[in-house]
């Protein structure tokens, strides 16, 4: 496993990351505002801002063929910004009529929408309707009854995840006629209005779900809770019950957040600040390891310094304390990780993704 | 034009979609109600094991039968039932059979509701009062008699059979040896209370 790029950008929590198509450029929510940096390098460096909201951002997504970013914040607004001739961002406001705040924002795998999770136990799914010339929000309200904290689209562009605080993930259509082709039949239904409900499922424990995701074909679901455990949907048939539903409760801290890195692999990260892979199947899930380096991991062998008595005198004389530096993690990241996204994948399995976290570092993983 | 002082109407009652009418039980998986007379039943089961010196089978017994959808004084009862299996077994003991207990099937929710008990019974020796229904050193009443509540409170801590909260303490740091920050977290977050 070669070594993680770490790129420690600024010391404020980072809400949301996103890279653009080539890698060249990395939207970071910072605050109230979107910094922009450009690849120079090995590093990144700070080219633009985008102003515009008034509070803290929530979720950032750049659209991989557009270049379009979407912004969304707790000053419950959603903003487009397209690149304009003179190099600058134009903002377009979305009206999403929404009286919360804003959680989460996904481009959806077409570009066509994308959904923006928020505070008011709703989803709002935006598109842009050319006669008007704006982005017009339509909701999906039943049945959710708290927070929506994550999302995620199915590949068809049609099916989303949403997970929320009142402990359930559910899977919904949202197939907007004039926008969307009608999708293929898959697990989770066919012929599917605007609203309707495929699945909802929550574990025994009934935890704050904090991240989903889709696996690569779309034809399962995984969802974290607060109750440290990763719950994976297999459906069946829209009527039936799920093929099967498998939870494992960890020993670990909660995970914030997790993706699939190939049909039999979930990565997550949370808590307790490093990434773990998860190996799965319609049968069970076990926990196969840590991204982290296998030296990082083992907390009895000195960090690297020379371990002789020395040193230990040397470094209480300097410091005037113990041998060991207690103030830095042994993980990467030296606080909780918020976002894992995919960095660069090759026909259905990621070969590296990208964490972010409260530290204000942004990580690339190589598997 | 009508008398009634529009201030003191209560609008969120009216709004269905206000936080008000949010009918909380559509939260949480489904839970049968149990009646306190089933768990008595199940509690004086539980001591005959105690008794005849299977302290192990009735602990394990004690954590399978929660009873989740019992009212306060039944989980009260089944609680100081578990307390007492805890007392039973002795130090040395305790790390073989955590681990018997968590490789069994079903072993780290039993372990998390092992947890959530511990959680429970802590929390009753740190309001200072004779736990309900349970340790009988009579009704001492230790709150607020001027400079004697630390005092007081000492002793009973300490005069309780087995030790009380060094019992519950010992037991905490097996368990979490063995089952990790995870399982603490879940006792936090589970909407299912013992």
């Amino acid at each position: 496993m070669a070594n993680p790029e770490v790129h420690h950008l600024f010391h404020h929590p980072i809400a949301d990351h996103s890279f653009s198509a080539d890698r060249q450029t990395l939207a970071v929510a910072r605050d109230n505002n979107v910094e922009l940096y450009q690849r120079s390098g090995k590093g990144f460096v700070l080219q633009d801002e985008l102003r515009g909201h008034d509070k803290q951002v929530t979720g950032v997504d750049i659209a991989p063929t557009s270049g379009k970013i979407v912004t969304c914040s707790q000053d419950r607004n959603a903003y487009v910004w397209e690149p304009s001739s003179n190099g600058t961002w134009k903002p377009t406001l979305v009206l999403l009529r929404i009286n919360r705040a804003a959680t989460s924002v996904r481009w959806s795998p077409s570009e066509t929408k994308f959904a923006v999770g928020s505070g008011a136990r709703l989803i709002a799914i935006c598109y842009f309707e050319s006669e008007n010339d704006w982005w017009v929000s339509k909701h999906l309200k039943k049945p959710i009854r708290s927070t929506i904290t994550s999302i995620a689209w199915h590949p068809n562009s049609v099916l989303l995840a949403g997970g929320s605080t009142d402990g359930h993930a559910r899977v919904w259509s949202s197939f907007v006629k004039g926008v969307d082709e009608r999708p293929e039949a898959s697990v989770w239904g066919e012929r599917l209005p605007f609203n309707t409900v495929c699945g909802e499922y929550l574990n025994s424990t009934a935890g704050w779900v904090h991240g989903c995701a889709f696996s690569p074909s779309g034809d399962a679901l995984a969802f974290c809770a607060h109750d440290s455990s990763i719950t994976v949907v297999y459906p069946s048939t829209p009527e039936q019950p799920p093929k099967a539903v498998i939870s494992i409760s960890t020993q670990l801290l909660p995970f914030v957040d997790l993706l699939w890195s190939s049909e039999s692999e979930i990565i997550a990260a949370g808590y307790d600040c490093e990434a773990y892979r998860f190996s799965v199947n319609p049968s069970s899930i076990y926990l196969t390891g840590s991204l982290e380096k296998a030296k990082a991991g083992r907390p009895s062998l000195a960090d690297g310094r020379e371990d002789s008595a020395f040193n230990m005198f040397k470094q209480m004389d300097l410091k005037g304390k113990g041998a060991k530096d207690d103030t830095v993690l042994k993980t990467v990241h030296q606080n909780t990780v918020n976002t894992v996204r995919v960095y660069e994948e090759t026909g259905g399995e990621v070969a590296r993704l990208s964490t972010s976290g409260v530290d204000g570092r942004v990580v690339v993983w190589t598997l | 034009m009508a008398q009634i002082n529009w201030r003191t109407i209560n609008i969120d009652a009216l709004d269905p979609d206000s936080s008000t009418n949010f009918d909380l039980s559509s939260l949480t998986p489904h839970i049968e109600a149990i009646s306190t007379s089933e768990i008595q039943q199940v509690g004086g089961q539980i001591r005959q094991l105690l008794r005849g010196g299977n302290a192990e089978g009735a602990l394990q017994a004690a954590l399978e039968n929660v009873p989740y959808g019992g009212d306060a004084d039944g989980k009260a009862q089944h609680a100081t039932v578990v307390s007492e299996c805890l007392n039973s077994i002795r130090a040395t003991e305790m790390s073989p059979l955590l681990s018997r207990l968590y490789s069994s099937q079903n072993g780290s929710e039993l372990c998390d509701t092992l947890m959530k008990y511990l959680y429970k019974g802590m929390a009753q020796g740190a309001v200072s009062k004779p736990a309900a229904g349970g340790n009988s050193h009579g009704a001492r009443n230790v709150s607020g008699a001027g400079g004697f509540t630390q005092a007081g409170g000492r002793n009973f801590g300490s005069s309780e059979a087995g030790g009380g909260m060094s019992v519950f303490l010992s037991w905490m740091e097996k368990l979490v040896e063995m089952v990790g920050p995870g399982s603490i977290v879940r006792v936090m977050s589970d909407r299912r209370t013992v």
